[in-house]
């Protein structure tokens, strides 16, 4: 399996292309865009700003990737997540998942982005109001 | 051995990191002990914040050696 990791400041481009090596293996790409909201904990909010711990962050993606992989079998995963200031509507994390068979793609978005939300070293630290 | 401190954490200790020194290698609790000597207020937050060994959660039976990078890791709210 293939994996893909970027943490960013700019905006997320997504990026759906399966890598070349794997041309024609493919029969599934499930694709997931984490926005931000206008709300957080109720108050209203233009921007959050997210922090993360990189290197650890990176390590604890690939880690669970890898897991749910063994379970969910998958050609590739590109994971971009994006730190610093990011306004409402704009991506903070973007997933793109390719396998044979769709079962394996939506299984690996889920789940990675279960056990993200509760292992990887990534914040919101800021919630940004509007002006 | 380096600390690292993210989130609110770092509100509570006014830095990002901090250098402490063990002679030899400690467990968790005495990694514990030595940051509320430094920081007490960090005391409150010993119940719901991991601890990272250099990029890797800390098992309970994990042990600190000087050399280490330490984090600490509030609950995670990334995605």
């Amino acid at each position: 399996m293939q994996i893909e990791i970027e943490m960013i400041t700019q905006p997320i481009q997504p990026r759906r292309e399966l890598p070349a090596a794997l041309a024609g293996l493919a029969g599934a790409v499930a694709e997931f865009t984490g926005i931000v909201r206008a709300e957080e904990n109720g108050r209203p909010v233009a921007a959050l700003e997210y922090e993360a711990y990189a290197p650890m962050a990176e390590r604890e993606m690939r880690r669970i990737i890898e897991a749910v992989g063994r379970e969910h079998p998958c050609l590739a995963v590109r994971v971009i997540h994006r730190v610093g200031v990011i306004p409402v509507g704009e991506a903070a994390i973007y997933v793109a998942a390719f396998a044979p068979h769709r079962a394996e793609a939506f299984a690996m978005l889920t789940k990675f982005m279960d056990r993200l939300k509760q292992d990887v070293p990534i914040w919101k630290v800021r919630a940004i109001e509007q002006p | 051995m380096r600390i690292l401190f993210f989130g609110h954490l770092r509100d509570v200790t006014r830095c990002a990191r901090m250098e402490v020194h063990f002679d030899e290698s400690a467990d968790a609790d005495a990694v514990w002990r030595k940051l509320i000597e430094s920081h007490p207020a960090l005391a409150r937050f010993h119940g719901c914040v991991r601890l990272a060994r250099n990029c890797e959660y800390a098992g309970a039976d994990a042990r600190f050696a000087d050399a280490d990078e330490v984090a600490l890791i509030p609950p995670v709210s990334g995605g």
